[in-house]
């Protein structure tokens, strides 16, 4: 580490590496900025026909007027966000639709009842009743007051555009009111609305009450990602390349090539073959990207398939097993108990004391280990228990002293088999005990 | 500020530009809130309920009627067509005057927000609830010089149910005052409401007057498609017939009709090559909306999974198999999982990315599972059935 600032601060206080440094430092902004999905990625992959239509609907309400309602529905990172704010944009350009669409945007994690969503509603159409930021009136003025500002628009008021994020939580508020108001401002000769929502339940539907149901239009847009493993390369390639205008245009070139290669290497491959046999969406790629961006800096100038090799181990790692390698010996000795005990009585539920027992047989005759105290081995039980490797069956409050209360173990067998080959200085008699339970 | 704040939606820059091609103009006319002037396939609902409330108004008296229907059978839009009828009869000078008042019980934020509603309606008071509902006892309860009669839609009824139904007996019990000279058309979804939440004093005040609007067959829907479309040649008759009998055999929501017919002629307009002026929608498009709207997208989305994913809905069900349950325990899906993958040559997951795989399942409601605190303990069932994931993934392989 220290060798390695050593020399960063070698190459920032020589002049000529300051020029080169220079484009490397916009590239790893740039990249970061893609996979930290800050910005919309350079292009979108699919969803052409999905597109078009979300296009189509929310011109026409901006044209001719019209009031609709569709629900967004695919599964969590597939870009359902990025496929309507793209929509947006584009129409945005249009100055006809950009004077006339009002854009109002609720999140159902952040608006979490109707009182709220209503105060933001009024607040992002900026209606009479807002001054500044503030919202006046109760809950049933507001609603009222924003029913009567619908009622009144009519073909001659902006159409209005309310996108409705993890739409499914808005199906959980009280008598679903605004999803029942919004619908039906929709079907009816008021102010022209569109309402989107995007969630990732595909039986989303069924949540909506009849009367809701019925007023929604049933107009579902579906987003899978039907990609095949040549297109995840392609995807691949365009999230780490430069675009063409770059400051550099020869650096860009050499960098551009280098990512060709990349695509092509053998370990590369392979890497995203496993990524994709496990996870098909786009947001696991940036995900996986992650690790390798990042440790591009002066000194590494280039990414290597190394560098992936790494991130997809940091990515893959069984938590529990990197868990358990930070326990002490005597926590890891409870385990085996624990395991054995599971084992012998086919997952019947156990406590400490059979615990405590099985550790003694083991400690004292089977091993030249110290056979600790019950009190020590209590503590290190409980640190057991702290760290969710281990769960009690009754709730917190029970009465049932400490040593009595039931428990199971949360760790997999073959978990703690992987766990002892890779622990650092283990006892070879901790391990041999591992592997057969007969002492 | 809000006192004498005017609510408005801003105006717009430019006016809406005017629907040019045919199919742009049957749109127009297909959507819902496009109600016609006379409702097609309703006059005898019409008539009962217009006579009903012609009588008492020429009598001068009061009373309830309670209308119960399916949703999207046209109820909130025919009493609006009777009251508007009424209302040209009143100013041909055939009626007494009559003030007609709305309240819905799903734009109202609690129950007792009614009592508000409806004052601020018949005299343009504004008051607290309580306050509201001593002033409108004393002015349907007490002789009064007032001489009109008030005619009330309640839609949603069943949301104004409180644990004490004091505002379903108050609106119920105005009519029967001698000077209240109040009707009340309580619209609901289901028949046998007042008989199920509704107390035997509040459900006596209702009355027997009860009318209930059936499904639309297929015929009618038929008609109120062609009668939109009149003097319109857009769309092919099977191919409205098609939609009619569809919807008809699923729920007879005229809404849903509607919207098909809509989404029809936006797949004609984006599957059509050229620009031709006229285009007819016919049966196959018909069929493309009904197929979009209707079908189940839950196979889809089995195919779309990654391998792994696949693999695991698999061990899921060779582990219901095993078990000869509907539900199994993660760990042992867990082994289940790993022997499929040996069988496979594909590289075992770790417990977890497994568990990962599992969450997203989860999320997408392929799966149900329980919260992930419970760890290799946690259940997991399928919200599929266990024949739709065999069919999916067969298909796939056989490809």
């Amino acid at each position: 580490m220290k060798q390695k600032q050593m020399k960063s601060k070698k190459s920032t206080v020589s002049g000529d590496s300051l020029m080169e440094q220079l484009p490397l430092q916009k590239t790893c902004d740039l990249l970061r900025h893609r996979v930290s999905q800050l910005s919309t990625p350079p292009q979108i992959h699919g969803y052409d026909q999905e597109r078009r239509q979300l296009l189509d609907l929310i011109r026409r309400t901006g044209t001719t007027g019209e009031s609709n309602s569709a629900l967004l529905i695919g599964p969590r990172g597939c870009g359902k966000s990025m496929l309507v704010e793209n929509v947006v944009e584009e129409l945005m350009l249009d100055k006809e639709i950009r004077d006339n669409l009002l854009h109002v945007r609720l999140n159902g994690l952040l608006q979490t009842d109707d009182k709220i969503a209503l105060k933001e509603i009024t607040r992002q159409l900026q209606l009479e009743n807002t001054v500044g930021t503030k919202v006046f009136g109760s809950f049933a003025e507001t609603l009222q007051f924003l029913l009567d500002a619908l009622k009144s628009g009519s073909h001659s008021s902006k159409p209005i555009l309310f996108v409705l994020d993890e739409f499914d939580l808005f199906a959980h508020h009280k008598n679903q009111t605004l999803l029942y108001n919004l619908f039906d401002v929709a079907q009816s000769a008021q102010a022209p609305v569109c309402v989107l929502g995007l969630t990732c339940r595909l039986d989303v539907v069924e949540l909506l009450e009849k009367r809701v149901k019925s007023r929604f239009s049933h107009r579902q847009i579906h987003l899978f990602n039907n990609i095949t493993l040549g297109d995840y390369t392609q995807l691949f390639i365009s999230y780490l390349s430069l675009p063409d205008h770059f400051t550099d245009t020869k650096f860009v070139k050499t960098w551009n090539k280098h990512i060709q290669e990349l695509a092509s290497d053998q370990t590369v491959l392979g890497v995203l073959r496993r990524q994709f046999e496990f996870n098909k969406d786009v947001r696991s790629l940036q995900q996986l990207l992650m690790y390798p961006v990042c440790c591009v800096n002066e000194n590494h100038p280039l990414l290597l398939p190394a560098d992936f090799v790494d991130g997809m181990k940091i990515q893959t790692t069984d938590t529990k097993s990197a868990m358990l390698h930070g326990v002490s010996i005597l926590e890891l000795c409870l385990i085996i108990a624990m395991k054995h005990l599971t084992e012998i009585y086919d997952g019947e539920l156990f406590n400490f004391e059979m615990v405590y027992s099985e550790y003694r047989k083991f400690a004292q005759k089977r091993s030249s280990m110290q056979v600790y105290e019950k009190a020590v081995v209590l503590k290190a039980f409980e640190h057991l228990i702290a760290l969710e490797l281990v769960k009690t069956m009754d709730g917190s409050g029970s009465r049932v002293q400490k040593e009595y209360r039931l428990l199971l173990l949360l760790v997999h067998p073959s978990q703690i088999l992987d766990a002892l080959q890779k622990y650092p200085n283990c006892p070879t008699e901790v391990k041999q005990w591992a592997q057969c339970s007969v002492i | 500020v809000a006192e004498t704040a005017t609510p408005t939606i801003p105006g717009r820059c430019k006016p809406l530009s005017s629907p040019t091609s045919i199919l742009e103009e049957a749109r127009a006319r297909l959507h819902v809130s496009a109600v016609p002037d006379s409702l097609p396939c309703r006059d005898k609902e019409f008539d009962d309920i217009y006579s009903f409330v012609e009588s008492k108004i020429l009598d001068g008296t009061g009373g309830c009627m309670y209308i119960s229907g399916v949703p999207g059978t046209g109820k909130t839009a025919t009493v609006r067509e009777v009251t508007r009828a009424l209302q040209q009869a009143c100013d041909d000078g055939e009626l007494p005057y009559f003030k007609y008042i709305e309240i819905n019980g799903m734009k109202l934020t609690e129950p007792r927000q009614a009592y508000v509603q409806i004052l601020k309606q018949l005299t343009k008071q504004k008051a607290t609830p309580d306050h509201a509902a001593d002033l409108l006892n004393k002015q349907f309860t007490t002789r009064g010089p007032r001489k009109e009669t008030v005619v009330l839609l309640a839609d949603e009824l069943d949301l104004l149910w409180t644990r004490k139904q004091d505002v379903m007996y108050n609106i119920f019990d105005w009519p029967s005052h001698p000077h209240a000279r109040l009707v009340v058309l309580a619209v609901a979804n289901t028949m046998d409401l007042p008989e199920r939440i509704m107390m035997k004093r509040v459900s006596s005040r209702l009355g027997l007057t009860r009318m209930t609007f059936q499904p639309y067959t297929f015929r009618q829907l038929q008609e109120i498609v062609v009668s939109r479309m009149k003097s319109l040649k857009a769309f092919d008759d099977d191919a409205i017939q098609l939609a009619a009998r569809k919807v008809a055999a699923v729920s007879g929501d005229a809404r849903r009709a509607l919207d098909i017919c809509r989404r029809a002629t936006e797949i004609t307009e984006t599957m059509s090559p050229s620009k031709k002026a006229n285009i007819l929608v016919s049966t196959c498009h018909v069929d493309a909306a009904l197929q979009e709207m209707f079908s189940s997208p839950k196979i889809v989305a089995i195919r779309s999974c990654a391998i792994q994913e696949k693999l695991f809905l698999r061990a899921i069900v060779a582990e219901f198999h095993r078990t000869g349950l509907e539900e199994a325990e993660f760990a042992k899906l867990y082994s289940q999982h790993i022997s499929l993958c040996r069988f496979d040559d594909l590289q075992p997951p770790s417990t977890s990315e497994l568990a990962g795989m599992c969450s997203r399942l989860g999320s997408i409601r392929l799966l149900l599972v329980e919260h992930g605190r419970n760890d290799l303990f946690m259940r997991v069932r399928l919200n599929v059935s266990q024949d739709d994931i065999l069919y999916a993934l067969k298909e796939k392989s056989g490809v």
